[in-house]
């Protein structure tokens, strides 16, 4: 499908259409100068942010934290009812990397047997990412093939271009979308196409930092030992989850129940962590991963070797959230970095 | 707190914590840091990374200690005579800052003799650790340009720890690594608020800001602002109230603090407690403590509310309520104010902001803080006088508090109780990672409570052995003062002939167990070392 322009004057005008289908999504800066992503409410006090890269990805809202899956009643009249909670919803402003990540999700949650609760969202969402001409600081998603613009996969990606956005869609929503608010947009010309292709090209050439991803992956794959690696980083790593719960791509959960009463309560899913040694501790105390080391290995090996194995690709999608958020700095940049320095013998021949 | 008072003139972390991490050498001496502070130990690993040099003293091989060029795992309660050993190598080696001490210290001399007279290889001997470890710790702190000392529980809580304290300054100040930046000597307050609890006056002898009870100007002052005449006596320390045995108090208001579980020797807590014509207890969840009282106050989370925390480096700092309080809960000056009113005092703040306007009138260090200036940053480091003051960064720039800065020389003393054969053990408590204090809030979170479920026991691998002790058994620990049930795990964490365990369990209150011995100037009472014996539960 051709491409679109959108004026940037327009933009709100035509969220503000949008919102009125249903839920609208978007990064906001709160008044601390915190960029996060928001239910948009209010459109005139909300400030939408399209400058930084938002602190947390969008898997809280596939994926809550505290997700209820159902409501329990043990009194005389007992019940076990299912909650299931949906409603449509435009997802605007992500970044590549995060739409990089849903689609990864998807292919986590249709395991077993597609997830009730994740695709009844999922199903409702229309995704409209925005590329990335200027790299954030910790980014590498041009290293691991998510970013910084997207050739499929969204609904609709926009490109920034000054004054305007070039407008493209992959998918027959987004397509709808466009027909829907058609007077929004004009057709881009040649000079806009241009211009695109200009964008995503100086875009790659504006990460700040080099992160040797495939070198890694490609040692990952051959079976190494890390053992300096992973003494190091489970000594610096203080156990919090954080780079689990700030992952886009991580989706470990448990499941509790928590009473509200004596007679009731919800049970919830929960977001977990690999590396909690609660995860892995059998009933009897036994643990069959014992070491902190041995829950780091597991974790890193995951995004980057396990499933380059399974999916063909790694599933860090290069967002650098982790980087930000660990106090020890046991991150992945470091530990691809840590792998590309390791000395091994059978290449020091 | 009381330790530094004295020497530097202040009693609180001399630095910002920023500066930890642009250090040369950090000295980290009874703090496991790693688990207790771990922003503070995100500055250390970032030094590190810049090639920084790291000491760890403790008698725990820690996750830090793991990380240290140096790590010297002495006997427990043996900190005086070690860091004693340390400034005499270095006045061997000539490290001491002659100029520093000439211009900004007194009482040299009487530290110079004491650390003359003493025997180096006997004190290492004391501490149980290796001489020559001693001499390379000694050379690498005194060599280095810009030092920070960190000191935590493990050095308060003892019967000595006012003179730890003192010891540790006394380093500092020999070395010339004070009144600098980026060098100092940092006690790691632990909770989110303790500095700030202690700021405002939470100790038995001083009105807020460290002004003491007993000047007659100051007290003139507070009782001018608060309408009534105010006691120039100190009032009592904790254990003299929670071991009082219902005699020296006889109705109790506790806020947000748990003694039923944390204080030492709980027998006479509940005692005490039980005692009691009145207990009132507020906190937001129900804790052992609440079950004995007579009233309980709902108190409002820091998500209800607004107002300020006070971190370890003096650092004030916004909290905005966020959710409206749940059901009937309160915010604790709420409930303050409502309780002074049934009293017939007349309290009523139409804000917190109020509130911060009188804590600003009346206490010096806090002249600067108020709300409209805190809200736009991330807070105010005290000192800060006036409207216009930028807060300080770290303490004592030029001139100690005090003037100038003073050696108290201390020795040697032994703790409370020693391991003997009745019982072969010394019992060190401290806490683990997923747990804060008595567990009244994270043991009600499901996944902190499910990495860490319960009490376990450290003990050396030797003594496993010798007891034919498998990692998980069931264990009865017992002190003179009685027995608990507790899981042991087997772990080179700790040296044969000690064991530790954590005092967040209300299955395994160690706190049944431990000494009531206490520092005679700071009353913190001896957490870290007491003499256990054990025996497996078949």
């Amino acid at each position: 499908m051709k491409g679109l322009i959108l004026k940037k004057d327009n933009l709100v005008p035509l969220l503000r259409k949008i919102r009125k289908g249903g839920k609208l999504v978007a990064p906001v800066q709160n008044r601390h100068g915190d960029t996060l992503f928001e239910v948009i409410d209010d459109l005139d006090r909300q400030q939408l942010d399209l400058e930084h890269q938002a602190q947390s990805s969008l898997k809280p809202f596939f994926f809550p934290q505290n997700d209820p899956l159902a409501t329990y009643n043990c009194a005389e009249d007992y019940s076990f009812e299912p909650v299931v909670s949906a409603e449509p919803t435009v997802y605007f402003g992500l970044r590549s990397c995060d739409l990089t990540a849903v689609l990864y999700m998807d292919v986590i949650f249709s395991q077993n047997g597609a997830d009730t609760l994740y695709f009844a969202r999922r199903k409702e969402a229309i995704l409209i990412s925005l590329g990335c001409n200027q790299p954030f600081a910790h980014c590498f998603c041009n290293n691991t093939g998510s970013g910084p613009f997207l050739e499929y996969g969204f609904d609709l990606q926009f490109t920034d271009l000054g004054d305007s956005f070039y407008v493209e869609a992959d998918r027959a929503r987004g397509e709808e979308l466009l027909e829907r608010w058609s007077y929004f947009f004009t057709p881009a010309d040649e000079d806009d196409r241009k211009k695109q292709y200009q964008a995503v090209l100086e875009a790659r050439s504006n990460f700040r930092r080099t992160v040797h991803v495939d070198p890694a992956v490609k040692r990952l794959a051959a079976d190494p030992d890390l053992q300096p690696v992973w003494r190091e980083l489970s000594d610096r790593c203080q156990d919090c989850g954080g780079c689990a719960y700030i992952c886009p791509t991580c989706t470990c959960f448990t499941i509790v129940d928590q009473p509200l009463a004596e007679t009731h309560g919800i049970r919830l899913r929960q977001w977990d962590s690999c590396t909690f040694s609660g995860f892995t501790r059998m009933a009897g105390g036994h643990n069959p991963v014992n070491h902190a080391e041995q829950a780091i290995r597991r974790r890193f090996l995951h995004k980057l070797k396990i499933d380059v194995e399974k999916h063909g690709r790694p599933s860090c999608v290069g967002c650098g959230r982790c980087v930000d958020i660990c106090f020890g700095g046991v991150d992945m940049i470091r530990f691809i970095a840590m792998v590309n320095d390791l000395k091994l013998p059978a290449e020091e021949k | 707190m009381a330790g530094l008072a004295t020497t530097f003139g202040s009693g609180a972390m001399t630095n910002s914590i920023e500066e930890i991490g642009r250090a040369d050498v950090i000295l980290v001496i009874g703090s496991n840091t790693t688990e207790a502070h771990p922003q503070v130990a995100r500055r250390i690993f970032s030094a590190l990374d810049r090639g920084s040099r790291l000491i760890v003293i403790d008698p725990r091989r820690t996750a830090l200690a793991r990380r240290a060029d140096i790590h010297l795992q002495h006997r427990p309660g043996t900190d005086i005579p070690l860091l004693n050993c340390l400034m005499r190598l270095i006045l061997d080696d000539n490290l001491h800052d002659d100029v520093f001490i000439e211009h900004r210290t007194e009482n040299f001399n009487e530290l110079r003799d004491m650390l003359y007279r003493l025997d180096p290889t006997e004190k290492a001997a004391v501490a149980n650790v290796p001489p020559a470890q001693l001499k390379k710790a000694a050379e690498l702190y005194g060599r280095a340009n810009k030092a920070v000392i960190c000191y935590c529980l493990g050095i308060t809580q003892h019967i000595c720890g006012t003179d730890n304290v003192q010891t540790i300054a006394n380093l500092a100040m020999l070395t010339g690594n004070v009144e600098k930046e980026d060098t100092g000597v940092d006690p790691l307050r632990g909770q989110n608020n303790v500095q700030g609890a202690c700021d405002m006056g939470a100790l038995p002898g001083v009105f807020p800001g460290y002004q003491a009870v007993s000047n007659e100007a100051v007290r003139a002052e507070f009782s001018g602002a608060w309408g009534r005449d105010l006691p120039a006596e100190p009032g009592l320390t904790i254990l003299d109230m929670t071991h009082g045995g219902g005699k020296t108090v006889k109705g109790m208001f506790i806020m947000g603090e748990n003694p039923l579980l944390s204080d030492p020797t709980l027998e006479k807590v509940r005692n005490t407690l039980e005692n009691l014509e009145f207990l009132a207890v507020s906190d937001i969840f129900p804790t052992e403590t609440a079950e004995l009282a007579h009233v309980v106050f709902p108190a409002a989370s820091f998500a209800e509310k607004t107002g300020t925390f006070t971190n370890s480096e003096r650092r004030v700092q916004m909290v905005r309520r966020a959710i409206e309080p749940i059901g009937e809960c309160r915010t604790d000056s709420d409930i303050i104010c409502a309780l002074a009113r049934r009293l017939g005092y007349e309290m009523n703040y139409e804000s917190s902001a109020e509130i911060m306007e009188e804590i600003a009138l009346l206490t010096p260090v806090y002249g600067g803080m108020y709300h409209d200036r805190l809200e736009s940053s991330w807070g105010l480091q005290w000192p800060c006088f006036n409207r216009s003051h930028p807060g300080t960064v770290f303490l004592h720039k030029y001139n100690f508090a005090r003037g100038r800065g003073c050696f108290v020389p201390a020795a040697h003393q032994m703790p409370g109780e020693q391991p003997d054969e009745e019982y072969p053990f010394l019992l060190m408590t401290g806490r683990v990672y997923h747990h804060y204090h008595t567990g009244a809030m994270t043991r009600a979170g499901n996944i902190l409570n499910r990495e860490s479920p319960e009490a376990l026991l450290e003990i050396n691998p030797v003594d496993a052995e010798s007891l034919t002790l498998a990692s998980g058994e069931m264990l009865n620990l017992a002190t003179r003062r009685g027995t608990i049930k507790i899981r042991a795990l087997i772990s080179e964490q700790v040296a044969p002939g000690m064991l530790y365990t954590s005092f967040h369990f209300t299955e395994a209150p160690i706190n049944l167990l431990t000494n009531a011995a206490s520092d005679p100037k700071a009353k913190c009472p001896e957490y870290k070392i007491c003499a256990a014996q054990l025996e497996k539960i078949n």
